[in-house]
C-alpha cells in the first residue's frame, strides 16, 4: 500500500490528497449511543497533575451523561505505549487514546484507529481550523483531534545573561553563528562556571527537522521517504562539536546526564547553562524547577527563513476496536469542545488546539503558560511538516545514540550521518 | 528452568532418589502449574512468532527464516552480545569471589553474624529493584556521592555512567553488589563441611591455606558449581538496571545495551516483535549453551562427597 502521510500545520497551504480509502474501518452509520449504562475506558500517559486533573474532566462528564462510566488509566511514556501496542495486539484496547505524533501514524496506518468521519454525530470538529485537523488526518481520514499545539524555541536564561555581564540576543536576527559567539562569551565570562548552551539538535526529530529545512532539506518527503541529506546532518554534529571543542557547549557526558535528567533535572532548569532547547509549552516546567528569569526566544535563524512549525502536542483517537465508539465520541467532545472541560485541564496537555477554548482559557493563564501563548503567537511558522511514518516511532533514542557516538568521539560525522540515514530508512521500509 | 534441574541433581543421588523425586514432585507441582499455565503458552507464541513479521497491530505474516538470517548483518545486535558478555564473564566471576570470600570469613564465627548476613543479604533482594537502579544513577552520576567520596581524596571524578567507556562498569559493580544470594548459599554450604576433617588436616599440620585449598574448595565444588550456574543465567536475564540507568536506550551511545534492553527495543520501540522473538529464542540457545557447558565441564571439577 502506498502511504501518503501529510501533516500539515496551523496556517499551512493546502496540498492535494490523493483519494485513497482509508484502511480498517468500516463506513459508519450504525455508530449511536446505547440507553443503556455504559463503561468506556480512556487512557493518557502523564504525571500525577495530568491524572488529577483528568479524573475531575471525567467526574464532570459522568455528571452530564449519567449512564456513562469512564475508567482512565494512565501511565508514564515508555510503560504507556507497551502498553497500548499489547492491549490492541490482544484486541482489548481502550476506548478512548492519548496519542503522540510519533505513532499517530503507526496505529492509524494499521486500522487500529477509528475514522471520526464515523462519530461525527457525536463529536464537533467545528470549532477547529482546517489546517489544525488536517495534523491529525492520515489519507485525508480523521483519525485523532489535535489537543494542544507547541513550538520549538530557544529557551535563555536571563539571569545567567545577567549575572556574567552578556547582553540578551536580539532573537529577529541572530544567526547560528551568533548564537555559537553568545555560547563561548557565556562560558567564558563565567569562567568556565556554566557553559553557554547545552546540545544544539541531535536529540530529538524537532531539532533535525528544524536544522534541514534551515539548509533546504527536510526530514521526510510526502511519501513518508527519508529525504534528509547526510551532508546536512554532518553539518549539524559538525556545528555541536565545534562549540564543545571551545567550551560554548557542555561535554558529551554532561549532555548525557542532563537528558537523563529530564526537563526538570537537566542543564537547564539547574543554571548549568544559560541557552537550550524546547517545546513552549516545556516553559512551565523549567520555570517551576529553575526559578530563574527563563525566556522564550526564536530560533537562530529563523525570522528570516520561517523554518519553525507548529507541532501538535498530542491528540486524542477512539480504538477501531471499540464496542462504543459514540459514548467514546461524546467524552473527545466533550474535552475540547465544552467550557466546563477547558476550566479543569487549562493548558497542561498544551495550548488548546481549539482556538475558542484557546481564547477562554487564555484569561487566566499562569506565567509559564503566557509565555507559551505569547511565543506561539508570535513567533514565525512555516509549512507544517510531514508526519512521522510508521518505523519512524523511535527516532529520538535512535538519533541521540548517534550524537552521542559523534560527540564522543568514536565516530566521525560523515560516517555517522550515512549510517543514521540508513538504520531510519531500513526501520521505515521494515515497517511498511 | 535448568536451575531446578540443577536441584534435583544436587538432592536426587543415592538409593533414597526415587523416593526422594516423589517428594521433589510435589514440591515442584505449583511451579509445573505455573509453567503450563503461565510460561509455556507465551513460550510456544514466540516460538511461531519468531518466524513470521508481526508488528502487534496486524495479523502476523510467516518469513521462513529472514530474521534468523538477519542477525548476522545486525551490528546492534552484535554489540549488545558484546555488552552481556563482558557484563556476565566479568560481573559473576568477581561476584562469586567476593561472596565465597565474605561467606568464609562469616563462617568463622564472627560476633553478630545473623546481622552481617542479613546487612550482606539486602543488596540481593534489593538490586534488581528499580528504587536502586535510580539510587545508582544518582550515587554514580557527575554530581553524585561517588565523586563526593573521591574529591575528599582531591581525585577529580567523572559522568561514571554517562560515559561509554564506564557506564558499562557501574553496571557490573552493581550486579557483583548483589553478592548476597549466593554468599548465604555458600554459608550454608560451608557449614555443611564436616568439622572432623579440620581436624584431621590441622593434626597433620596443615595450614589455613592448605586446608582451604584441599578440604574446603573441593567439598564447596558442587554449591560454587550451582551458584555459578544461578548467576549466569541471572546475569543473561538482566534488564531493569540497564532499563532504568541509561533510560530504556542502552546509552551512552550503546555502551549499555544488554541484549534484553535491545529485545525490548525491537519489539516494543519499533513494532518489530517477530524479530525481537526470534531474538528471545536466540537468547535461550545461547543460555541453554553457556549452561549445557557448565554441566559438561562440572564432570571435571565439581566433587560430590557421597
Amino acid at each position: 500500500m502506498q502511504r501518503r502521510l501529510i501533516l500539515k500545520g496551523l496556517g499551512a497551504s493546502a496540498v492535494a490528497l490523493p483519494g485513497l480509502a482509508a484502511c480498517g474501518t468500516g463506513g459508519g452509520g450504525d455508530v449511536e449511543l446505547s440507553d443503556e449504562p455504559v463503561t468506556i475506558r480512556m487512557t493518557w500517559w502523564g504525571a500525577d497533575t495530568r491524572a488529577e486533573l483528568t479524573e475531575q474532566a471525567i467526574a464532570a462528564f459522568q455528571k452530564e451523561h449519567p449512564n456513562i462510566t469512564v475508567k482512565g488509566e494512565f501511565k508514564d511514556w515508555n510503560g504507556y505505549w507497551d502498553a497500548l501496542a499489547t492491549t490492541t495486539a490482544a484486541n482489548d484496547s481502550p476506548d478512548v487514546i492519548q496519542m503522540d505524533e510519533l505513532y499517530l501514524a503507526s496505529y492509524g496506518d494499521r486500522g487500529t484507529l477509528l475514522d471520526l468521519a464515523d462519530t461525527s454525530d457525536f463529536l464537533d470538529t467545528s470549532a477547529f481550523e482546517a489546517a489544525t485537523l488536517e495534523t491529525g488526518q492520515i489519507d485525508g481520514a480523521q483519525y485523532a483531534i489535535p489537543i494542544g499545539a507547541g513550538m520549538l524555541a530557544s529557551v535563555v536564561n536571563a539571569d545567567l545573561f545577567a549575572q556574567y555581564g552578556v547582553d540578551l540576543p536580539d532573537d529577529t536576527t541572530w544567526t547560528w553563528d551568533d548564537y555559537a559567539a553568545i555560547a563561548n562569551e557565556l562560558t567564558e565570562k563565567s569562567g568556565g562556571a556554566i557553559n553557554g548552551s547545552g546540545l544544539t539538535g541531535g536529540t530529538d526529530a524537532g531539532s533535525i527537522r528544524y536544522w534541514a529545512r534551515l539548509h533546504g532539506n527536510e526530514l521526510y518527503g510526502e511519501n513518508g521517504d527519508v529525504t534528509l541529506d547526510p551532508a546536512v546532518l554532518a553539518s549539524l554534529w559538525e556545528y555541536n562539536l565545534g562549540l564543545a571543542a571551545s567550551g560554548g557547549i557542555e561535554s558529551a557526558a554532561q549532555s548525557v546526564e542532563s537528558q537523563s535528567a529530564g526537563i526538570e533535572g537537566g542543564s537547564l532548569a539547574t543554571g548549568k547553562i544559560a541557552m537550550g532547547f524546547g517545546y513552549n509549552t516545556q516553559i512551565t516546567p523549567l520555570l517551576a524547577a529553575s526559578g530563574a528569569d527563563l525566556r522564550l526566544l526564536q530560533l537562530p535563524g529563523n525570522v528570516e527563513a520561517a523554518a519553525n512549525f507548529i507541532k501538535p502536542s498530542m491528540y486524542w483517537a477512539i480504538s477501531s476496536q471499540s464496542d462504543h465508539p459514540a459514548e467514546a465520541a461524546t467524552l473527545i467532545d466533550f474535552l475540547v469542545n465544552h467550557e466546563a472541560a477547558a476550566d479543569i485541564l487549562g493548558t497542561e496537555r498544551g495550548i488548546p488546539a481549539n482556538p475558542a477554548m484557546r481564547e477562554h482559557v487564555a484569561a487566566d493563564l499562569d506565567e509559564g503558560g503566557k509565555l507559551a501563548v505569547d511565543y506561539i503567537e508570535s513567533a514565525v511558522a512555516g509549512p507544517a511538516v510531514v508526519v512521522t511514518p510508521p518505523g519512524g516511532s523511535g527516532f529520538d533514542p535512535m538519533i541521540q545514540r548517534y550524537t552521542q557516538e559523534v560527540m564522543f568521539g568514536e565516530r566521525t560525522p560523515q560516517d555517522a550521518a550515512e549510517a543514521f540515514i540508513d538504520e531510519l530508512k531500513s526501520e521505515i521500509d521494515a515497517a511498511a | 528452568m535448568s536451575a531446578t534441574t540443577e536441584l534435583r541433581n544436587l538432592g536426587g543421588r543415592g538409593s533414597t532418589a526415587k523416593r526422594q523425586n516423589k517428594v521433589a514432585f510435589w514440591f515442584l507441582l505449583p511451579w509445573f502449574l505455573g509453567l503450563f499455565a503461565i510460561t509455556l503458552g507465551p513460550m510456544v507464541a514466540s516460538l511461531v512468532l519468531s518466524f513470521t513479521d508481526y508488528n502487534l497491530l496486524q495479523p502476523a505474516e510467516f518469513n521462513g527464516l529472514e530474521n534468523f538470517s538477519r542477525m548476522l548483518g545486525d551490528a546492534r545486535l552484535h554489540q549488545s552480545l558484546g555488552v552481556t558478555f563482558t557484563y556476565v564473564l566479568v560481573s559473576v566471576p568477581v561476584q562469586l569471589g567476593l561472596a565465597l570470600g565474605l561467606a568464609i570469613v562469616l563462617d568463622r564465627g564472627v560476633r553478630g553474624l545473623a546481622f552481617y548476613r542479613s546487612m550482606f543479604y539486602l543488596p540481593s533482594l534489593l538490586g534488581a529493584s528499580v528504587a536502586i537502579a535510580v539510587l545508582w544513577r544518582m550515587v554514580f552520576g557527575a554530581d553524585g556521592l561517588f565523586n563526593d567520596g573521591l574529591a575528599l581524596f582531591g581525585v577529580e571524578g567523572r559522568g561514571w555512567i554517562s560515559e561509554p567507556e564506564t557506564a558499562l562498569g557501574t553496571l557490573i559493580t552493581l550486579n557483583v553488589w548483589t553478592f548476597g544470594s549466593p554468599m548465604v548459599i555458600f554459608l550454608a554450604g560451608l557449614r555443611q563441611i564436616p568439622r572432623m576433617y579440620y581436624e584431621a588436616a590441622s593434626v597433620d599440620g596443615a595450614s589455613r591455606w592448605r586446608q582451604f585449598v584441599s578440604v574446603t574448595l573441593p567439598l564447596l565444588t558442587p554449591i560454587i558449581f550451582f551458584n555459578l550456574v544461578l548467576q549466569i543465567i541471572h546475569a543473561f536475564q538482566s534488564f531493569t538496571q540497564a532499563f532504568i540507568v541509561s533510560g530504556g536506550t542502552g546509552g551512552p551511545a550503546d555502551s549499555t545495551l544488554f541484549y534484553t534492553l535491545y529485545l525490548y527495543q525491537r519489539g516494543f520501540g519499533n513494532f518489530d516483535m517477530g524479530y525481537a522473538s526470534a531474538l528471545a529464542w536466540l537468547l535461550l540457545l545461547i543460555v541453554g549453551a553457556f549452561t549445557a557447558v557448565n554441566f559438561w565441564a562440572s564432570k571435571y571439577w565439581v566433587f560430590y562427597n557421597d
